[in-house]
Order: structure tokens, then sequence, then C-alpha cells
């Protein structure tokens, strides 16, 4: 254990949760905004080392581990605490609502400073269970159930990480939360909690189910920390784990095609973190020094954008009180501020150069090229196009400008605007000066992004998807006329693709987003019903049957006792006699 | 201090026999019961600070001569597996007092006397070092549990209260036999601690174990001998369902450590997969029955059975996790499943429902209710940070030790009992408010808070601080378990050739 004292970010948000209640009025806002920046300061006064060793049933939990990875996400989720906070400040009296984000916070950095697994479960319940009420707290029926299935997939996660943890306790004695093998039962569990966290496919249903039912400010706060706390401990803990590749670039594609088939604004960013979140799980399992510094980063500012992007839609819902591409439309006339800023966030997430996604998503594009991954890096480039496709044309076509549906609104309140402001700082800042974030990553950088080679090549994808987009907008259209004409070919074709995704693709995802249902909580509910039967029939059936039956002989033999000499005299006579015939006979 | 178990004992008793002689207005008997149950209380808590947690011995031993003809004596004795279940019996006795307050109306004297004397037995069984004094605190337990079933009870009282008092006492019976078995093996002695350590025939091993196994499986309950518990907690007063969830399940648990295995550690270690099985059973199926629950305490009284299979598994995995687990999962239940009982009878209080779907919306109307709630429901699922985790932590650690499979089994039974819990939880918290509720629902009052409060504080004093509670039953665990741990296991041969 380090000696020297060091504040632990998370106990600062957990006092301030506990505070809050007691905080009234103005102040409040205030206390909000303080809480980030103690953390922050405790942060950056810490020096690394391993603090707050404990001994807990003989193992040691260690909950303040700092070194550079995990400083660089302390960083940014405090930063993102702090911009989330501010996005919040317009809503009054929300004091539930408040203290569930500070713990959710809180717990996230709890499990990034811990260094053991058993700390690491006991912050992800942590978080598990104050993030649901980010989801419950928008209290309409939609999100109550959806809160309930977040939490129950999230509690089979958090089970298989606990049976890894005492399987892994029990077979190794050790618990430290360090690079592990998976060569076993244990380890296996533990990657299979991280992975229901990070949402893998066919894991992922929950996110994109949950994080559109969220509160406005909710959604933002979620799109942060849980998935981006599993990336941490995919880094942490399996480091160049090959599996994990395929099965990053496998939910980069992922993300992307569900996220055609979305009319729901929040819904479509939040396949795209399915998406980008398989960007870093690639880079994990790529596991050289290249690839974890850039699976780092990519979390480091795809927090910001993702941030931003969910603060945009979320200033739209709060405005418009609608949330359909199809409802919306012409808004740049009213929110040209919240447009501008929306797109700063699309051009992040798309990698433009001067952004920063491009500073971040190419280097873990760079390792993929040096750990020779062609199959890979195609299909990490497929998803870049795929992003800015969605999340930089369509949805802002859809939302600001495309066909007018006649919403007038004003701006958001201003603190909105400063919160989406101040992550868009950000996300031009890193982009124009990645030095800043390379100099907090894990390892050493000897990497350039702004080579011509780089830019001309990205800018060549964008451009290209682009093109295509204008040309599909057409098609695209919810009305198209009908014309035969000689482009009848390549507009059956387009709708063919389109017929594609719209049927076989989406029964296929609403399989899979009912998987649970028809899998699990549907029998669950069938078995209940018949365990029940037999418990009443059969266990309970038994013991009050045998109660019954002798209830009735009883009442039946009572007759024997009539009372009168001679029944008893003969009853004797008989009784004796048998005995005595037995006697003789046997 | 020498005699304070003797005194433990005979406080309330003799408390009860002079409530009954004396006559006075019902607020006079309700707070003498109450002082009484305090003074008893903080008696338990001066034996934990004198308990010398170094050994396995027994501490603060008394022995009488009650019976010389038959060697039967007065003997009370504590170590570290009984010592918690005394001072957890002597915090929920005040807690049942105060929870009956407003709520029993009718021969308040006779109840509060019920509950004393209950007190003064069930604390006789924790301590009692001599076989038929276990035995007579035993039985003396059902009779005023049985009142309080059959007189303070709901509209079904007397076929719950029969048959909470039948079945019980047909494991009794068994017990009888193994006792009287014991004694003509054992040297003729009833000496709890004589009649361990000594090599029965393998005969006798297994036909004890299993008279052993039937009574404390009832009274637990475990699967499938569980159905009297649902039923009697359905009818009971709160009073009568803390003590019962609280208390009189963890006599089950209590019989299979103190006297199951040390005294027949070859059938145990024989028939421990047997046993093991059946506790992951009961896991699972007390938590799907829970579900299909509409009645809270019906409810509770499920997931009981489900929450105690945690301690048959966690005893019968046979290592010092999986015991010590297990004696703090008992420890942890009683204090989280006396206080949701509470909690239902003061929701009943207010609005004479027990309805999972009247109990929604109550947040807005009362928070602190809803607070601790939402406390319990989390220790009830063993959210980490709570008192249930270390328990149920341990007892897994201990299961996978064991046995793989059923340990996975088990884990599944925490995703269950946070799925119950939950519902409830969130529909309390997020539901409507009922609108056929004709009177406004109030808040806790200072009285129902008085009570609450401990078992708040001692869900996180566990949850925070599992080691001083854990090193009180070390030295008494690890000599428990190489009692056992010298046995080898019965042969089937053995058993089959009878005497």
């Amino acid at each position: 254990m380090t000696e020297g004292f060091f504040l632990h970010p998370a106990a600062v948000f957990f006092l301030g949760a506990a505070l809050l209640p007691w905080v009234r009025g103005r102040l409040r806002g205030v206390t909000l905004l303080l809480i980030p920046v103690l953390a922050g300061l405790a942060l950056l006064a810490a020096s690394p080392g391993v603090y707050g060793v404990y001994a807990f049933l003989g193992q040691e939990l260690i909950l303040g581990r700092v070194d550079a990875l995990s400083r660089l996400f302390g960083v940014i989720f405090i930063l993102m605490a702090f911009i989330g906070f501010v996005y919040g400040l317009h809503e009054k009296g929300k004091t539930g609502h408040c203290a569930a984000a500070l713990i959710y916070v809180g717990g996230a950095l709890g499990v990034v400073f811990s260094g053991d697994y058993i700390s690491v479960f006991i912050f992800s319940e942590v978080m598990l269970f104050s993030s649901v009420f980010l989801i419950w707290l928008q209290r309409d029926a939609a999100s109550l159930a959806a809160g309930f299935r977040y939490i129950l997939m999230h509690l089979f996660g958090g089970v298989c990480l606990l049976g890894g943890v005492v399987i892994q306790l029990v077979e190794t004695g050790s618990t430290a939360f360090e690079p592990t093998a998976v060569n076993g039962i244990g380890p296996i569990l533990i990657l299979i909690g991280f992975l229901v966290n990070a949402a893998v496919p066919p894991l992922s249903a929950w996110l994109s189910d949950a994080y559109p039912e969220a509160t406005v400010t909710g959604a933002v706060f979620l799109s942060a920390f849980t998935t981006k706390t599993a990336v941490y401990c995919l880094i942490r803990g399996f480091p160049g784990t090959e599996e994990l590749v395929w099965l990053g670039a496998v939910m980069a594609i992922y993300g992307v095609v569900y996220a055609v088939l979305e009319n729901d604004i929040r819904r479509l960013l939040a396949y795209h973190i399915i998406s980008q979140v398989g960007f870093m799980v690639a880079a994990v399992g790529m596991g050289t020094e290249l690839a974890l510094n850039g699976a780092s980063a990519h979390a480091f500012a795809h927090i910001l954008y993702k941030g931003l992007l969910f603060m945009g839609a979320g200033a739209v819902i709060h405005m418009t009180g609608k949330r359909k591409l199809t409802e919306l439309g012409g808004l740049y006339r009213s929110m040209p501020i919240t447009l501008t800023l929306y797109m700063i966030g699309g051009f992040s997430i798309s990698a433009f150069p001067l952004f920063s996604g491009f500073v971040s998503k190419s280097m873990v594009l760079a390792a993929a090229q040096e750990s020779h991954l062609t199959t890979i890096w195609l299909m990490l480039m497929l998803a870049s196009a795929g992003t800015f496709l969605h999340t930089g044309l369509k949805l802002p076509y859809y939302v600001f400008f495309g066909k007018d549906s006649g919403i007038r609104v004003s701006e958001p309140p201003a603190n909105m605007l400063w919160a989406m402001g101040l992550a868009a700082l950000l996300c031009v800042g890193i982009g124009v000066a990645p030095q800043t974030l390379y100099a907090l990553l894990p390892y050493a950088v000897d990497y350039a992004p702004y080579t011509t080679h780089k830019v001309v090549g990205t800018l060549q994808i964008l451009l290209f998807t682009a093109l295509g987009f204008m040309l599909l907008l057409k098609q695209l259209d919810p009305e198209p006329k009908i014309s035969l004409d000689t482009d009848w070919f390549y507009r059956k074709g387009a709708r063919g693709l389109l017929w594609l995704a719209a049927h076989p693709i989406a029964r296929a995802d609403a399989l899979l987003g009912e998987a649970y249902l028809t899998l699990i909580l549907n029998p669950t509910e069938r078995l209940v019903q018949w365990l029940w039967v037999f418990e009443r029939r059969v266990i309970d059936g038994a013991v009050n049957g045998a109660a019954s039956v002798t209830h009735a002989y009883a009442f039946r033999m009572r007759r024997i006792q009539s009372g009168q000499l001679q029944h008893y005299a003969l009853a004797m006579v008989v009784g004796v006699s048998v005995f005595l015939v037995s006697l003789i006979l046997f | 201090m020498k005699y304070a178990l003797s005194i433990l004992i005979f406080l309330p008793l003799a408390g009860a026999v002079i409530l009954g002689f004396i006559r006075g207005n019902d607020r006079w008997v309700r707070w003498s019961a109450l002082g009484l149950s305090v003074a008893n209380f903080l008696l338990s808590v001066a034996v934990l600070f004198a308990f010398n947690t170094a050994t396995h011995e027994m501490q603060f031993v008394e022995r009488y001569p009650w019976a010389p003809s038959f060697n039967i004596e007065f003997a009370v004795g504590v170590d570290g597996i009984s010592i918690l279940l005394v001072l957890l019996t002597t915090l929920l006795c005040p807690i049942c007092v105060l929870a009956s307050w407003t709520a029993i109306t009718s021969r308040v004297k006779e109840f509060m006397i019920a509950i004393l004397v209950m007190e003064a037995a069930m604390i006789g069984t924790f301590v009692a070092l001599d076989f038929i004094l276990f035995f007579v605190f035993w039985e003396a337990m059902l009779i005023p549990m049985y009142l309080i079933i059959g007189v303070w009870g709901g509209p079904n009282r007397i076929y719950s209260a029969i048959k909470f008092f039948l079945y019980t006492l047909a494991g009794s019976l068994l017990l009888l036999v193994a006792i009287i078995v014991l004694y003509f093996a054992g040297g003729h002695t009833f000496n709890i601690q004589s009649l361990m350590g000594q090599s029965y025939s393998a005969t006798v091993q297994f036909w004890v174990f299993w008279a052993f196994f039937i009574a404390f499986a009832i009274k637990i309950p475990m699967f499938p001998l569980h159905t009297w518990l649902p039923d009697a907690h359905v009818e009971a007063p709160a009073a009568g369902s803390i003590i019962l969830a609280g208390i009189l399940l963890k006599m089950g648990g209590y019989g299979f450590l103190r006297f199951c295995l040390p005294m027949v550690p070859q059938a145990s270690l024989t028939f421990s997969p047997i046993i093991m099985t059946l506790s992951v059973v009961a896991i699972l199926y007390g938590a799907y029955m829970a579900l299909a629950q509409t009645d809270l305490k019906k409810l509770i009284a499920y997931s009981s059975v489900s929450h105690m299979g945690f301690v048959t598994l966690g005893i019968f995995v046979l290592n010092s996790r999986g015991v010590e687990g297990a004696i703090l999962q008992m420890v942890n239940h009683g204090i989280v499943t006396g206080a949701l009982f509470l909690a239902i009878g003061q929701f009943y209080d207010r609005t004479h429902s027990r309805l999972v779907e009247d109990f929604v919306g109550i947040a807005k109307p009362m928070p602190i209710y809803a607070t601790l709630w939402v406390t319990f429901s989390f220790a009830s699922f063993g959210f980490p940070g709570t008192n249930s985790f270390i328990g149920e932590f341990l007892v897994l650690v201990g299961a996978f030790e064991r046995h793989l499979l059923l340990a996975a089994a088990a884990t599944l039974g925490l995703i269950l009992s946070a799925f119950y819990m939950l519902r409830i939880v969130r529909q309390a918290l997020f539901g409507p408010v009922v609108k056929s509720l004709s009177t406004p629902l109030a808040d806790l009052n200072i009285r129902e808070l008085v009570a609450v409060i401990p078992l708040v504080a001692l869900v996180f004093a566990i949850g925070l601080y599992p080691g001083p509670w854990l090193s009180v039953m070390h030295a008494s665990v690890n000599h428990l378990l190489a009692q056992v741990g010298a046995a080898a296991p019965l042969q089937i041969t053995d058993v089959l050739t009878l005497p």
C-alpha cells in the first residue's frame, strides 16, 4: 500500500449523494457542480500508487489503484459528470434523480479504481441499482417495463461475475484485478459478466431497449458510464483475448445495421453506442500497446461526443415532446444552436479530421493494420461509413431539415446549451490538439493521426458516404412517387435492400430483443404457475390429505365408543379369540 | 456474570408469572413487557462483551442436578455457534413487543405473557447443554406460538395453528426417539458434550441422522416439509411472524450444527450430498413460489424457504467458510426478514391489507417507510454492503469449493430473489397511489422507528464490518469441523446390517 493521502473520487460522489437531500434551492445546483470539481481535484492531487487496502473475509479489497489507465477513465468520468449535471441544472426538485446519478457515477469511479474483482463486483452492483432509477424515474409504463428488463439482464451479468470471481478465488486463491488468462470456467464467467455490461450481442438487447426510455438527463449519463466501465474492465482484465477482436468487429457492424431501422432518435443513437463500443472491444482483443491506447482514447472521445449527441437529441425531445424521426423535421429554423452543436458531435463520431473521433478511431484502425487483420479493418471501415450515414446525415436531416413538421419551438434552456457547448469544445479541442489526450494514455504514444494518407483516406470514405446518402435520399422519402422509368431496377434494387432491412433483419432483431421474454420470462412465469399448482396439490395436498383422512377415520372410529357395556364385552371376546387363534395357527 | 444465562432464561419467565398475577391496565402491561425484554437484551449484550472468542469451550456454564437417577441436569452454556443466536432472540423480542403495541388490542396481558414465555423458551433452547433440557425448551416453544397464532391470528387461524403444531410436533417425536437412542448408545447420559465425539455404530448413526434430519428440516423448513410455514405466517400477527421467521426457523439450523454434525459425523458426511441437493432445490423452489404469491406475508414466507436453503447448503458443504456463512446467514435472515414482517405489519395496521397489488405508490405518502422497505429489500437479496451479501458470499465460496454445479444453481437463486423483491420495490416506489384507500397513509411514528432502527443499523454493521462478527464464531466452527473432518464416510453395507 502506498503511503500518503488519497481522497477517493467515488467517496466525494457518495458523500454528495448523502448530502443532497439536505440542500435546497439554488444551493443545490452549486453543490451538484461542486461535487465533480472536488472529485477532479482529488484525482489530480493523487500520485500513482495503491491506496485504501482493506482486509475483507480473508481477502484484500483494493479500493484505490491509481495508474495511468485508471486515471484516464477517472478524468473522463468526472468530466462527463460535470457536463451532465450542467445539462440537468434546469430540473428543479428532482433530488432522487440527481442522487441516483451521483451514486451511479460514484459506482463507475469505484470500479475504475478497484484493484480486485470483489470490489469490481460490489461497485458494479452499485452502478446497476442506481442506474435503473435513471430509467424508472421517467415514470411511464414503458420505462418501468424497460427498466425491469434492464435490471434482469444485468443481474444475470452480475451473477456471472460473482460466480466467476468466487470460482477464481477458490481455484487460485486470488481475486487480483489483473490481466487474466481465459483458461477456465472462472475467468470465462468473469468475461461474460463484463461482456453483458459492454452490450456485446447477443447480450446487448438491454441497451437499445432501456436507454431510449430513460429520462432526458438520465440517458446522457447512461450513455457514458456503463459500457465504458465495461471497456475499462476488459482493458484491465482481458487484453489480447483473441475472441474479442471478432466480437468487437461484429458489434461495430451490428449496431450500424440495426440503426438503419430506427425511427426513435435516442434508440438510433443507442445502437451506435453498441457499434462504437465494438471498436473498443476489438482493440482490446488485439492487445498491442497501440490497440490498448486506441481503445482507451476512443472510450475517452466517445464519452464526450456520444454525450453530446444524446444531449442534442434530449434537447429536441425536451422542447418538442416528440422522439420519432417521422414526427420531426425542419427544426433548423428554431434550434440552430442545437443543430450546430449536435453536428459537432455528429462529425466527431463520424471521425472527421479535426474532430475527436478521428484521432482516436484511427488509432484502432492503425492497430488493426499493424496486426495484419485486414478483414477486421474492412469491417471497422464499413461500420465507420454506416455511422456517418446515420448519426451524421440521416438523423440531423430528418430532425432539423427534411419535410417541415411545422413544429416551432425555441432553443433549449441555457444550461443545456452550455453543457453541449462544453462537450463540443472538448470534441474539437481533442481533434485539433490530440497530444493533450495522448499524454494521458496508458502507454507511450508514438503515433501521428494527421498524415496525408490517413486524412485523405478518411475523407474519401466520408464523402462517398455523403454522396450515397444524397442519391438514396429519394428512396428514403416516406412517400415516394411511383413512376416507371429506366431507374426502375435501380429503385427496385434499393427497395429490395430496404425490404430486407425492414423484414428479416427487423424480425431477427425483434427475436433477439424479445429473447429474454420468450426464453426466460415467459417460461419462468409458466414454471411458476405450474409449481404453484404442484405446491398446493401435491406437497401441501399430502399434508392436508393425511390430516383429513385421519380426521375422517377418527369420526368413524368414534362410533365404536357406543357406551354400551355389551358392545365392549363382545369386542373383548372377539379380540381374545382372534389372538388365541392366531397364536395356535402361526 | 456467573448466572447470566440463567437470568436470561428466568427473567422473562418470572416477568410473565408476575404479569399474570398483577391487575393493571394494558398500557402498564405493554411498558413492563418492553422493560423486561430490553433488560434481557442489555444483559445479553453484556454476555457478548464478556465472551472469549479465543476458545471453542462452552462459556458461562452452569450445571445443577435435576433428575439424578437419569443423569438429567439443568446445564447451560454458550459458544461461538449459539451466542449470536441468543443475541438475535433478545433483540427481536422487544421489537415484537413494539410491533404489537397498537396492533394487539384484545387480551393484551395474555399476549405479552406468551411473548415472554416464548423468549425464555427460545433462549433456553439455544443455551441448553443437556439433551432433555433442550427438548423441554424445544417443546415449550410450541405452546405460546400455538396460542399467538390461534388466539390473535387472522380469520383462518385455527387451521394454521393446528397445522403448525402437529407438523412440528411430528418432527419433535422423532427427535425424542433419537435422544433416547443416543442415551442408551452413548453410555446413559444426556450431556450434550459427552454425546459428541463417540463412535456410534453405523446403524445408530444412520437412524439418528435421519431422525435429526426430519426434526430439524421441518423447523427450518426445508423442501418438501415447508408447507406449514406460509400458512402460519399468513395467519400470525406481526409479532408472531417476526418470532417465527426471525428465531424459530433458526432452531433447525442450530440443531444441525449442535447435534447432527458433531454427534453423527459419519452419517452427516455420507448424506451431505443429499442435503446439499435438497438445499439447492429449496433455494430455487422457494424463490419460484415467492414469485407466484399475491400476499406479501406469503411471499416473504416462501423467500424464507429460499434463504434458509442457503443456510443448510452452507452447513452441509462442511468447510469453514460455508459453516460460518451459514451461521451469519441465520442471523442476517433473522434481522432482515424480521424487519420485513415488521414493515408488513405496519402497512397492515394502516390499510388492513397485505396484498401485493395494494402495496403500490407508497413512496409519496410514506417516504421514510419506503426508504426502509427498499433498504431491507436490497438486504434481502444480498446487495453488496448489506449483511446478507456477506453471508451468501461465504456460503457460495464454501459451496464452490465443494461442488461446482450445485453452487452454480444456488447462484441462480440470487437472480430470482432480486426478481421478486424488485417487483415490489418498483411498484411501491413508482406505481400510482391506490385510490381505494380511504384514509391517507401516515408515515412511521417514533415508536415504529425505534423498533426498526436497530435492525437497519445491524444490516450495515454486519455488511460493512463482517470481521468482528465472524471472529466470534471462528474457534467454535473450527472445532466443530475438526470433529466432522476426522470422520470417514459410512459404508452402505454397515448400515443395512441391522443389530
